[in-house]
């Protein structure tokens, strides 16, 4: 291999990585007579020095960009060494990658290099290359770059394994002013047309398709007034190619990625429009990314403000609420209440306001109520479904199945029986949680391996001041009405 | 009751079970080269046999579940010291309960066995990511692994899939044995590595490449060693190229270097 190799892959990974997906999962295929094979679950490979994981190549084609997008690295205006991957370095590169084991396959985004659509004519080059010649059967994700030829998206997706675009800012406004030159329409077209295509492959499957009270016609749910998410060809009988019967579209769906901390969007506001992604396009996946300034700009946050790594650790709670526990995006927050609580996880958060669904019994409540319980994860939830079958659950059960009862012992009873000392206040029990937080117990060591330690957001001075308030005010109202 | 001593072979185990129902019921199984006799025991070496073996195996499929039957047996594939007592527990319950055993996940003896079965298929997953392959001269991959339990059997289905055009060897070096794999096809064998060929001359480049790309993804305002220790434990590193390698010159620090404006933040440790 050539030296110069060396070189472009430092600096196409550089302008790679900060792109949040790495997943390899959603789809799983047995070798089919050359390199490589999938795995429905994913298989991560590594794990770099900030902890993420690392289970695809996860490069740029090229990094010379025609935009100037103000948060991006290779925007136009920043003076950075460009350079380009040959298709066949890189098919080369992958292929020995991928028989050592070192990943599991190839991401493969790009900056636009010339127009969107020479950069994704080059990309369905490269993949092509890859998966004919070298017979590559491993994991490929592509990005798509808004504004594509929808006959460009339909190639990608026949070669790719998962599709994504990202939508970067989640509100129209927030767009507009960081990324000019990206439209809301380019974005929302080939997603629809990812959508719309693997509708008509039946292959929609997994948690973009899980919720309860998904629409039964998801691309028209598009309710007027909510232009941001119109695709361009609204009201036109969109024309995509159509497949043939051997052809198999991104079987792992697509993805999207925002931005968190860039541009000023409340929680709310990320999560809601999370929810309609999830719901109108059917997405796998919305990532986020707190945003890591590497401009120095007057619309953006300053170069020494650190990423809101808490912030994304708790949207990401919030996320699975939504994909796995049936939860909707509004009952996070009130009307006040626009932001996730920093100190506490949203499930406790929502448990809380709404004490009045508490204390739940263990042995008598649905499905769906046993995952509303604080400490109560979806594997425990069907494990006490399963031995409800069989056998009462006895409150010894509980840490055997897995639930956490330090959190959930204020919120259940087990028999008829309450655990959790006081009566139910929920100003009582948010005192004992944030007890539980603070004293280097469960929920300290879990954020603590999830986010950095010197991460100010969760100073512990920070903390003890708003604790102590709750501590204070706890006397009064429990001393007299209850 | 009496203290079972066997060979430390799936077949001993379950010749054990069979004499717990048909002869004296056991009070432990124990693999006979470790065995702490004391006053108080009473042990008996059993002699393995097959038509018992299987006897209790088609038993295990007929009383349980074909799924239980598995996860027994990577149950046993485990490391820890307890692990027959403990599948001697989950199959003596298993056999009073019937097919609904796996459904009490609160019981003490399914809640243990699940927790040892698990750390095995945990393994395996982990292992699935954290094998390296080098590429040897005379078109071999070798690759060794020191994992907790012993897992190359159950690595064998997937890699011999996923590299069915290679010939690749998997080395146990714990165990000193190998899962030695030409197209496809696979068998696993007792192994020292003292006639492997030595590495070939792509491979030094290879894994520079590999070792800058490990260096380049990660984000350094984000570093966070905590975590990473966490989902890949240090036990794992020895064999990780991209730990291994040196980083010589390093492209990154070259780049960086020429970029002073970016605001970097220094390693925690």
């Amino acid at each position: 291999m050539e030296p110069q190799i060396l070189e472009k892959l430092t600096l196409l990974a550089e302008g790679a990585k900060y792109d949040v997906s790495c997943s390899s999962s959603g789809v799983g295929r047995r070798n089919q007579g050359g390199l490589g094979s999938a795995s429905s679950a994913g298989i991560c490979h590594s794990w770099s020095r900030d902890g993420r994981c690392i289970s695809l190549l996860k490069v740029l084609l090229s990094n010379h960009c025609v935009y100037d997008c103000a948060y991006c690295v290779n925007r136009r205006s920043n003076a950075i060494p460009r350079t380009a991957f040959e298709p066949r370095e890189l098919a080369e590169l992958t292929f020995s990658f991928y028989r050592r084991n070192y990943i599991e396959g190839l991401f493969l985004s790009s900056a636009v290099d010339g127009s969107p659509d020479q950069t994704a004519e080059r990309m369905v080059e490269s993949l092509r290359l890859l998966r004919r010649e070298y017979s590559f059967g491993g994991y490929i994700h592509a990005k798509i770059i808004p504004g594509i030829d929808p006959v460009l998206v339909h190639q990608l997706g026949l070669l790719a394994d998962r599709l994504s675009i990202n939508l970067e800012v989640p509100s129209p406004e927030g767009l507009a002013r960081l990324a000019p030159q990206k439209k809301p329409s380019a974005i929302f077209s080939p997603m629809r047309q990812i959508t719309g295509t693997l509708m008509g492959q039946r292959s929609l499957s997994g948690p973009g398709t899980m919720f309860k009270n998904k629409p039964a016609s998801p691309l028209a749910s598009l309710g007027g007034g909510d232009s941001f998410f119109l695709p361009e060809e609204e009201g036109k009988k969109a024309n995509f190619p159509s497949l043939t019967r051997q052809e198999t579209f991104a079987p792992a769906g697509q993805t999207t990625q925002m931005m968190v901390g860039a541009s000023g969007e409340s929680d709310q506001q990320i999560l809601l429009t999370s929810e309609k992604l999830y719901h109108t396009f059917l997405v796998k996946r919305v990532y986020f990314s707190a945003y890591v300034p590497l401009v120095d700009s007057p619309i953006l946050p300053s170069l020494y403000s650190k990423p809101p790594l808490a912030r994304e650790h708790r949207l990401y709670q919030a996320d699975w609420l939504l994909r796995f526990y049936g939860f909707e995006a509004s009952e996070l927050f009130t009307d006040k209440e626009t932001n996730l609580d920093p100190e506490l996880d949203p499930k406790i958060t929502w448990a809380l306001r709404n004490i009045h669904h508490f204390p739940m019994e263990i042995n008598k409540v649905t499905f769906e109520e046993l995952l509303r319980i604080p400490g109560v994860g979806v594997q425990s939830a069907l494990r006490i479904m399963n031995q409800r079958k069989v056998s009462h659950v006895q409150y010894e059960d509980l840490k055997r199945i897995g639930v956490v009862l330090k959190r959930a012992k204020f919120f259940l009873t087990c028999n008829g029986k309450y655990y959790g000392g006081r009566d139910v206040v929920p100003e009582y029990i948010r005192a004992q949680e944030l007890k539980t937080a603070q004293g280097l117990l469960n929920e300290d060591k879990i954020r603590g391996r999830l986010i950095p330690p010197e991460d100010p957001q969760i100073s512990w001075l920070q903390d003890n001041t708003t604790g102590l308030l709750r501590h204070s005010l706890f006397p009064e109202l429990t001393g007299g009405t209850q | 009751m009496m203290d079972y001593l066997y060979d430390k072979t799936w077949e001993g185990f379950l010749t054990c079970i069979h004499h717990h129902y048909y002869r004296e019921p056991a009070h432990d199984i124990q693999p006979s080269s470790t065995y702490q006799h004391s006053f108080t025991s009473q042990a008996t070496q059993v002699e393995t046999n097959p038509e018992m073996a299987e006897k209790v195996y088609h038993a295990i499929e007929k009383k349980f579940s074909g799924y239980d039957q598995i996860r027994l047996y990577r149950g046993f594939l485990s490391s820890d010291p307890d692990k027959e007592k403990i599948l001697l527990d989950y199959l003596v319950l298993g056999f009073r309960k019937g097919s609904s055993i796996g459904m009490y996940h609160g019981h003490p003896v399914v809640a243990r066995f699940t927790k040892m079965e698990k750390k095995v298929s945990f393994e395996v997953h982990r292992l699935q990511g954290l094998v390296r392959f080098s590429q040897m001269t005379g078109d071999i991959l070798y690759a060794p692994i020191t994992p907790d339990h012993d897992v190359t059997q159950l690595l064998a289905h997937h890699f011999c899939d996923r590299f069915s055009q290679e010939n690749f060897i998997m080395h146990d070096t714990r165990r000193a044995k190998a899962l030695v794999s030409s197209q496809g096809e696979y068998v696993i064998t007792t192994f020292t590595p003292d006639d492997l060929p030595p590495l070939s001359q792509e491979e030094k480049q290879v894994r520079a490449l590999w070792k800058t790309y490990f260096e380049t993804i990660a984000i350094k305002q984000r570093t966070n060693r905590k975590c990473q220790r966490n989902f890949m434990p240090v036990r794992y590193w020895q064999h990780l190229t991209e730990i291994t390698t040196p980083l010589e010159e390093s492209p990154l620090e070259a780049w960086e270097n020429s970029h002073p404006s970016s605001p970097l933040i220094p390693d925690s440790d």
